[in-house]
């Protein structure tokens, strides 16, 4: 009942309206940038599938005509995937600008005067490709009007000067895709028929989730538990707290269960946020990829195949290890929050464990840890996160000695972390040690009066 | 009337310095004893050591009956410490907090609605309880405070600087609701403070204490006469700066 009473107020402590309303504008955003970042997949998805090619025929020939008639015809082969729409224009001259202007496109394929003539001759015909550019964003400009046009057209011509040449069609084929790739992929003694490339894509894009809501949770959780200890301690209310009748160990529980309370439901807006963010950004893709890839195995079934598919109880060991991290940071935030007593400190004290989150976060983002220089590794496995930032590619890659390594590390870690936290808990400490960033001086002014300070 | 607080030689060794030596005193029901001295003479280290938040190196405190080295819970059971500027939750409102308080001493409703219903009458904030303690001036947050340390009717209220950060009238207004109370229901309170005038008004003992050692304690007039002294302020001065004792 009294523990229930202090957690209800921790809890109402850390979830204010600040809190309410960051999560809010946390998901709107994830939301609004998932939103766009479909929008703008779907208009460029959109635009490879249905093509809208702007043309203006300046030559004006039997072959430039049947040019056209080649590409409108392309609508009629069951074998092309691609709608085409021609728009024709009549232009002059060389102001391109204007000559989108005027007629309101944002492209267009010119194809110019003497274009046949070339061909004819056998020289290398010219054609103008005019493409707008409305920003430095990747997706704003991606347009594949004209580069499908020129494909096209220079699929024509080249079919034109092969048949020329007396090729057949087939030979014409051969020439253009003249090998026929089979790619596979072999994780230990398994082997797939799909690319290392769409394996890596997405696993990435998998293990790109977890770090960043570890990441969140080590931070927020730290942040607020050093906040809440150092808060109650420089207001003298954990003085007022710890001369009631309630025990020091549900005083300290009462915080950390909030805090881990809280950190876990601000890691399920992130990660809600960012799947809708991410599942934006790729769900399409991997739909276009499907039916591009067709013959070889999809991803997940490729994933299986190599034994690389994390299963249950995998998802449990993974969860397990999150788990021990949260504790790890509880504790640590506990002894941190307990050397402080001024506000400004918490930012610097928070300072040891950002370090700790950030370093294996780059490292485990950017190498493979188990690739590094043996000291290098060393150091990096000793920081107790690295365990969680490597906890499911060591799961997918069958290094399961590794990862208990890694979980039983944690244990042992949080074990001494907790030990030290309650040794200041429960006894003096919490009053009497102090880490005072830049009010050093002043306590050095004090020289032998520290008696007063203990006071 | 028996002692609610028995102090016998309450030592504190910190790494360097011996806080509390050997420091002795008690407090009868109903008493008003205030403990005086100069900053880091050991005032708050002796008092934080009954409130139990401190473990004392020797010696030992009773309070009710009970011992703050082998039973500090149940000591905590009938005491109540406010801190010198101690603050509050700034997000509660005045009155969430003074049941949160209740619900830390009791677990029956019943007797957390009467303790809430006394400090809102001794308290005296009205309305402004139903608004956050963030809002409220220095003042009104120790008369909160305060309300808060004596509704749960502790046996022992340990009160360091009570009227810090208050108006004279409030000030007043404190010193006689204490003096009513222990009066009128017995309780007995430990006080520190730096306002000799308050102490006069207020305190039935005092002890003067200084660098670690209580020096002298009696009653105010009785200090006076044994020092002849006009005002406790000057018995005080000649305590700890003349250690002259008598």
């Amino acid at each position: 009942m009294k523990f229930i009473n202090l957690l209800k107020k921790e809890l109402a402590e850390l979830i204010n309206v600040q809190m309410i309303l960051s999560l809010v504008v946390t998901m709107g955003i994830f939301m609004v940038l998932g939103g766009v970042m479909k929008s703008s997949i779907d208009e460029a998805v959109d635009s490879t599938k249905n093509v809208k090619v702007n043309i203006c025929d300046r030559d004006q020939t039997d072959f430039t005509k049947a040019i056209l008639k080649a590409i409108e015809d392309i609508n009629n082969d069951p074998d092309e995937h691609t709608e085409v729409t021609i728009k024709t224009f009549e232009t002059s001259g060389d102001d391109y600008a204007k000559i989108l202007e005027d007629n309101d496109i944002s492209n267009i394929v010119i194809i110019p005067e003497g274009f046949t003539a070339s061909v004819e001759k056998g020289e290398r015909p010219e054609l103008i490709s005019v493409n707008r550019m409305k920003s430095a964003a990747t997706m704003s400009n991606i347009s594949s009007g004209n580069d499908n046009a020129v494909s096209l057209i220079k699929d024509c011509v080249a079919s034109t000067i092969a048949q020329k040449n007396g090729l057949s069609k087939n030979d014409y084929d051969l020439i253009e895709v003249p090998v026929k790739v089979n790619n596979n992929t072999v994780v230990e003694d398994k082997s797939a028929e799909v690319s290392s490339d769409s394996i890596i894509g997405k696993v990435t894009l998998q293990n790109m989730v977890l770090p960043i809501i570890v990441f969140v949770l080590i931070m927020l959780t730290s942040q607020m538990l050093m906040s809440a200890i150092s808060n109650e301690k420089i207001d003298k209310t954990l003085e007022t707290l710890l001369s009631t009748p309630v025990s020091r160990l549900a005083v300290i529980g009462s915080k950390m269960l909030a805090a881990a309370i809280v950190a876990l439901i601000n890691a399920a807006v992130f990660m809600i946020g960012f799947s809708v963010f991410v599942s934006g950004a790729t769900d399409e893709v991997t739909e276009t990829a499907k039916d591009i890839a067709s013959g070889s195995v999809s991803v997940d079934e490729a994933l299986k195949q190599l034994g690389i598919a994390l299963n249950f109880s995998d998802y449990i060991l993974v969860g397990l290890q999150l788990f021990f991290t949260i504790l790890i940071c509880l504790s640590v935030s506990l002894i941190l929050g307990a050397l402080v007593d001024d506000p400004k400190s918490v930012q610097n004290m928070l300072m040891p464990i950002m370090m700790l989150a950030i370093i294996p976060y780059m490292i485990s983002m950017l190498a493979d840890i188990n690739e590094l220089p043996t000291p290098v590794k060393i150091v990096v496995y000793a920081i107790p996160f690295t365990h969680t930032f490597t906890a499911i590619p060591n799961l997918m890659f069958g290094n399961t000695g590794l990862f208990f390594f890694g979980l039983a590390y944690q244990i042992v870690f949080f074990a001494v972390c907790i030990f030290a936290a309650l040794k200041i808990f429960m006894t003096d400490k919490i009053f009497t040690i102090s880490l005072n960033f830049g009010q050093k001086n002043k306590y050095k002014k004090k020289g032998k009066k520290s008696a007063a300070n203990e006071e | 009337m028996g002692n609610v607080l028995e102090v016998k030689a309450l030592s504190k060794q910190y790494t360097k310095v011996l806080a509390a030596d050997k420091v002795s005193f008690e407090i009868g029901e109903g008493e008003i004893f205030a403990l005086i001295g100069p900053n880091g003479a050991g005032k708050t280290t002796t008092i934080r050591m009954i409130s139990t938040l401190l473990s004392p190196t020797d010696g030992d405190a009773v309070v009710a009956g009970h011992s703050v080295v082998k039973e500090p819970e149940k000591v905590r059971e009938c005491i109540t410490y406010l801190p010198d500027e101690a603050g509050a939750y700034k997000n509660m409102t005045g009155i969430k907090y003074l049941r949160f308080m209740a619900g830390l001493f009791f677990t029956d409703i019943d007797k957390i609605n009467k303790s809430v219903e006394r400090a809102k009458e001794i308290c005296g904030l009205g309305e402004r309880l139903n608004d956050k303690i963030g809002s409220y001036s220095r003042g009104m947050i120790r008369k909160l405070l305060l309300s808060r340390a004596v509704m749960t009717r502790p046996k022992l209220a340990i009160l360091d600087e009570p009227t810090s950060g208050l108006d004279v009238l409030n000030a007043i207004e404190i010193r006689k609701m204490i003096k009513k109370l222990a009066a009128e229901e017995k309780m007995s309170f430990l006080l520190s403070s730096h306002n000799m005038l308050e102490i006069e008004f207020v305190s039935d003992r005092v002890g003067i204490i200084a660098k670690g050692h209580l020096m002298v304690t009696g009653r105010t007039d009785e200090l006076k006469e044994r020092y002849q002294a006009e005002n406790l302020e000057e018995v005080f001065e000649r305590v700890v700066l003349e250690n002259e004792i008598h």
